[in-house]
């Protein structure tokens, strides 16, 4: 088995930190589900965050600044409809993204499992 | 982490839609609540609104009640002369408190508490899970 040639963990643990944020961020939206005038948020798909991801300026020095990467891979404001005071969470779509990232979760923790466990029988553990 | 970011922030939606109960409940109590002279007024509606600021300590925009307001609508008046409260033409102002109104806003609170509820058994289940890696 070559580990190398399919980075699982590299990918799985992209995949968390993206699912993470991706909570945090509904979390958000959702506390602010009466606040006049919140616009929901939402992440870039992974598919698109990953695309992006690897791109940052190239340092030819250390004491230069990081930099930032070229597109912000965050915050995408939706439009929708809007309540009165120009509120625009739907607590329903928001539950329902919520529960999408929970399975995606669930989905990557059991990959990992798993493929720990291959490692463990390639062991003899 | 994020995760225990969503924690935080689902926490603080509780706590404002708690606030925004004990405004409902405080309205409620209150709505027979007149002066006890003509010159004093009756109990006046408070309302509530909330923002999204920048919180130091946590480091991240949270929501939090902006403002606990006073209704100032026009009070309506009730015919009894034999109030304390009445004035010359035997009139009492009342609270411009609307049951039906502070029923719903009851329920839209109780929406919003479940949702951050949810959020957070959801966030606290991947957590468990990514604890769980470890074994």
């Amino acid at each position: 088995m070559d580990s190398t040639r399919i980075d699982l963990f590299d990918l799985a643990e992209r995949r968390l930190g993206w699912l993470d944020r991706r909570s945090a961020m509904l979390a958000e939206n959702i506390a602010n589900a009466d606040t006049p005038g919140w616009r929901p948020r939402d992440l870039l798909p992974f598919t698109a965050a990953l695309a992006q991801a690897g791109v940052a300026p190239l340092r030819t020095n250390p004491l230069h600044l990081a930099g930032t990467s070229i597109r912000d891979p965050a915050e995408r404001v939706q439009d929708g409809e809007r309540a009165p005071d120009g509120n625009a969470v739907r607590l329903d779509v928001e539950l329902t993204k919520v529960a999408d990232t929970d399975s995606a979760h669930l989905l990557v923790t059991d990959l990992w499992k798993k493929y720990i466990g291959l490692y463990r029988t390639a062991l003899g553990r | 982490m994020d995760i225990t970011k969503a924690l935080d922030i689902s926490a603080r939606g509780m706590d404002v839609q708690t606030t925004r109960l004990r405004v409902i409940a405080e309205n409620l109590a209150n709505q027979d609540t007149t002066g006890s002279d003509p010159r004093t007024e009756p109990y006046r509606r408070k309302t509530i609104t909330f923002a999204t600021e920048m919180d130091r300590a946590a480091g991240m925009p949270m929501v939090k009640v902006k403002k606990i307001g006073v209704d100032q609508s026009e009070l309506p008046r009730r015919y009894d002369p034999s109030h304390p409260a009445a004035d010359a033409q035997g009139y009492v102002r009342q609270p411009n408190v609307n049951a039906f109104v502070e029923m719903m806003d009851m329920r839209s609170a109780q929406r919003s508490y479940n949702a951050n509820v949810s959020v957070m058994q959801v966030a606290r289940g991947m957590l468990t899970r990514a604890i769980d890696l470890l074994k």
